[in-house]
């Protein structure tokens, strides 16, 4: 990326938000752009994923691709034992790939509930796309300062037809468009799960969540840790990246 | 001729009164016939009582005696294998004796998730109108209500799997599942009624929603995944199915429970071996009993025996008159037990409550009361049993008896 882009790139980032609030932002629109936020038009980047319990903990290094919210792909580099590893997301569809199979599977809707790589995360949590912000109502609860930002609290509440088992979802969401923390609710007002960010960095010209955190509240000693190693926003990306065969025979 | 009818009927008073010379031993061996021929006959029930409620219970999960799908549906169950609903002479069979019910229906496996958990299951998009004339009962929906209409926007899923999932009453669950081309089709669907089941299995499996709603889901259109059908008699389902399966065509395949479901129609073959074994069995212990009383019966009589010889009877006949006496024991024996198992099984016939051992008779698909069932067929079956198994035990004396040569037998002291 030149400096030209990255200089458009910081003065879009900072000039965003007060545009927005001079705009009478919705809650949708900050939860839209927050998701897009840490994705941008495409990305690249590293990123380390530490899975904790009571008793092990164990970490995960891969490398992670973006276009939009419809493309993604994910390939492990260390450990040597789920080196090459693959997920790939295109359109709501999953699949994924490993070597020591030599397979490529479609994840099928009945594995989309079950954990990522072992993670607490869910191959749903993997996959959702920016589609499910029009399946609920959302609004904005609070406007708070956070470390010198403004922070917006906004509750959302999924329509009566929609795909999500919660009751409601709480989001702490800086004027940046920082997500600092998700909060899952069951439907008696039980706060159940959270993911909250713990660090935050610029990386290439944007601040982005650099350390998450996804934990049960039931469970105080079971966490799972993504950390963003670094990132590259708006690079170019192969035309053949996001496809099967790619995911089964890396080229770049 | 009249020679021969006269010492037949010598023959049978000869025995008559010879059973009854030593009537203590002969009172003992026919109590123990009756015992016998009584517990045959009440075990056969219980067991028919048990088979019968295994498969009328599974035939309510099945669900119908005559199920309609596509061709490829039992193997893979999908979404992709579904059916036209039925129409024309196909609808119009079904619509008249002696179906007495059916359904067309979706049967899909899906996902349900709540906040807590997620388990597999089995969607059902039912019209609940066919799904009760098929054998649902809505009082077993224990909360809430059951679907009122093939667009029902409810789910109505089975008490063990709301406590599984941590979900109740009135609470959005999600259902997940394929739709033909393979991609995704979810939807949030709310908790309106949960029903109980004889067994746990079907609580957990099964979860009812609208077809209409599962259609649209789905993206089937009108399609459905089965025809089941009922006929009530799940005996007498042979004499129909083939009419239906004519109706239906060669491009769907129309199968009777008992290839539906190989495990109920293994269990009604199981049932009959089950119940000659038993029968045999008791019978066995039993023929010692005979064999020993008959055998202490000619010995004490070799003399006497020796005496008939010397004055001209045939060796024939003494056999005959040994058989003779074991026969009226038998049938003596086969009367009292055969009213003794009636007067005693016919006040159970209303049920005898097992809820004690429910747990163990959960797993192999029974509910918790059994129903003895008296068939004619066990009387018969035990009536020739005991009559061709005790005749073939008293062939040993009877060949012993009539082998005596007179001069030795007399001459025995």
């Amino acid at each position: 990326m030149n400096r030209l882009g990255s200089a458009i790139a910081i003065a879009a980032v900072t000039l965003m938000p007060a545009l927005a609030l001079a705009q009478e932002i919705t809650p949708e629109d900050i939860i839209r752009n927050a998701m897009d936020h840490w994705r941008g038009t495409t990305s690249q980047g590293e990123m380390t994923m530490i899975i904790h319990r009571p008793d092990w903990e164990r970490s995960m290094s891969m490398q992670v691709w973006t276009q939009g919210d419809k493309h993604s792909l994910v390939r492990v580099t260390a450990p040597v034992r789920d080196a090459g590893n693959g997920t790939l997301l295109l359109d709501n569809n999953m699949w994924t790939y490993s070597p020591k199979i030599n397979r490529v599977i479609k994840v099928p809707s009945s594995m989309m509930n079950q954990s990522w790589m072992g993670s607490d995360l869910s191959n749903k949590d993997i996959s959702k796309s920016t589609d499910i912000i029009d399946q609920y109502d959302h609004t904005l609860l609070d406007s708070r300062e956070v470390d010198g930002h403004q922070a917006w609290v906004i509750q959302s509440i999924p329509l009566e037809e929609a795909a999500v088992v919660w009751g409601k979802e709480v989001w702490t969401i800086r004027d940046d468009y920082v997500m600092l923390e998700q909060q899952f609710w069951d439907q008696d007002g039980v706060l159940v799960k959270t993911f909250t960010t713990l660090e935050i960095t610029v990386m290439d010209g944007r601040t982005v969540a650099s350390r998450m955190r996804m934990q049960e509240v039931d469970k105080p000693d079971e966490w799972t840790e993504m950390r963003v190693e670094s990132t590259r926003f708006n690079v170019e990306l192969p035309a053949n990246l996001f496809t099967l065969s790619n995911l089964r025979n890396p080229r770049q | 001729m009249a020679a021969t009818r006269l010492s037949a009927s010598i023959l049978l008073t000869l025995a008559w009164r010879n059973l009854w010379r030593n009537y203590r031993r002969t009172g003992i061996m026919l109590v123990a016939i009756v015992v016998g021929v009584w517990a045959m006959i009440l075990f056969s029930a219980l067991i028919s009582g048990m088979v019968d409620e295994m498969v009328r219970g599974g035939l309510r999960t099945l669900p119908g005696e005559v199920q309609v799908h596509h061709p490829a549906y039992r193997d893979d169950p999908s979404v992709a294998n579904s059916i036209d609903a039925p129409e024309g002479a196909l609808l119009a069979l079904l619509n008249q004796s002696p179906v007495t019910g059916w359904a067309a229906r979706i049967r899909v496996p899906a996902m349900i998730s709540s906040e807590r958990d997620n388990r597999g299951v089995q969607l059902l998009g039912v019209d609940p109108a066919q799904e009760i004339s098929l054998g649902f009962d809505p009082a077993d929906v224990v909360q809430g209500r059951f679907l009122q209409g093939p667009d029902d926007n409810g789910l109505v899923i089975g008490r063990k799997l709301a406590e599984q999932l941590e979900t109740e009453l009135d609470k959005r669950v999600v259902i997940m599942s394929q739709d033909p081309d393979n991609n995704v089709a979810e939807r949030g669907i709310r908790v309106v009624g949960i029903y109980r089941a004889r067994l746990q299995s079907t609580e957990e499996l099964n979860v009812y929603a609208g077809r209409a709603t599962v259609q649209k889901l789905l993206g089937l259109g009108t399609r459905v995944s089965e025809i089941a059908i009922t006929g009530d008699d799940f005996r007498a389902v042979g004499g129909w199915w083939r009419t239906i399966e004519q109706a239906a065509g060669p491009d769907l395949e129309t199968l009777p429970w008992m290839q539906l479901d190989g495990y109920l129609e293994s269990m009604m073959n199981l049932q009959t071996s089950y119940n000659v074994i038993i029968m045999v069995v008791i019978f066995l212990a039993l023929s010692f009993g005979l064999v020993n009383t008959l055998v202490m019966a000619v010995f004490e009589r070799v003399r006497e025996i020796g005496l008939m010889m010397a004055l001209g009877m045939r060796p024939g006949w003494i056999m005959y008159q040994i058989l003779l006496e074991s026969l009226i024991l038998l049938v003596l024996g086969l009367v009292i037990g055969n009213l003794l198992a009636l007067a005693t099984i016919l006040p159970m016939e209303d049920g005898i409550d097992i809820s004690a051992v429910a747990a163990g008779l959960e797993m192999a698909g029974m509910g918790s009361t059994l129903y003895p069932t008296l068939e004619l067929q066990h009387m018969l079956m035990s009536t020739a049993v005991v009559v061709v198994l005790g005749l073939l035990a008293s062939l040993i004396p009877a060949w012993r008896a009539s082998r005596y040569n007179p001069v030795q037998a007399l001459a025995r002291t």
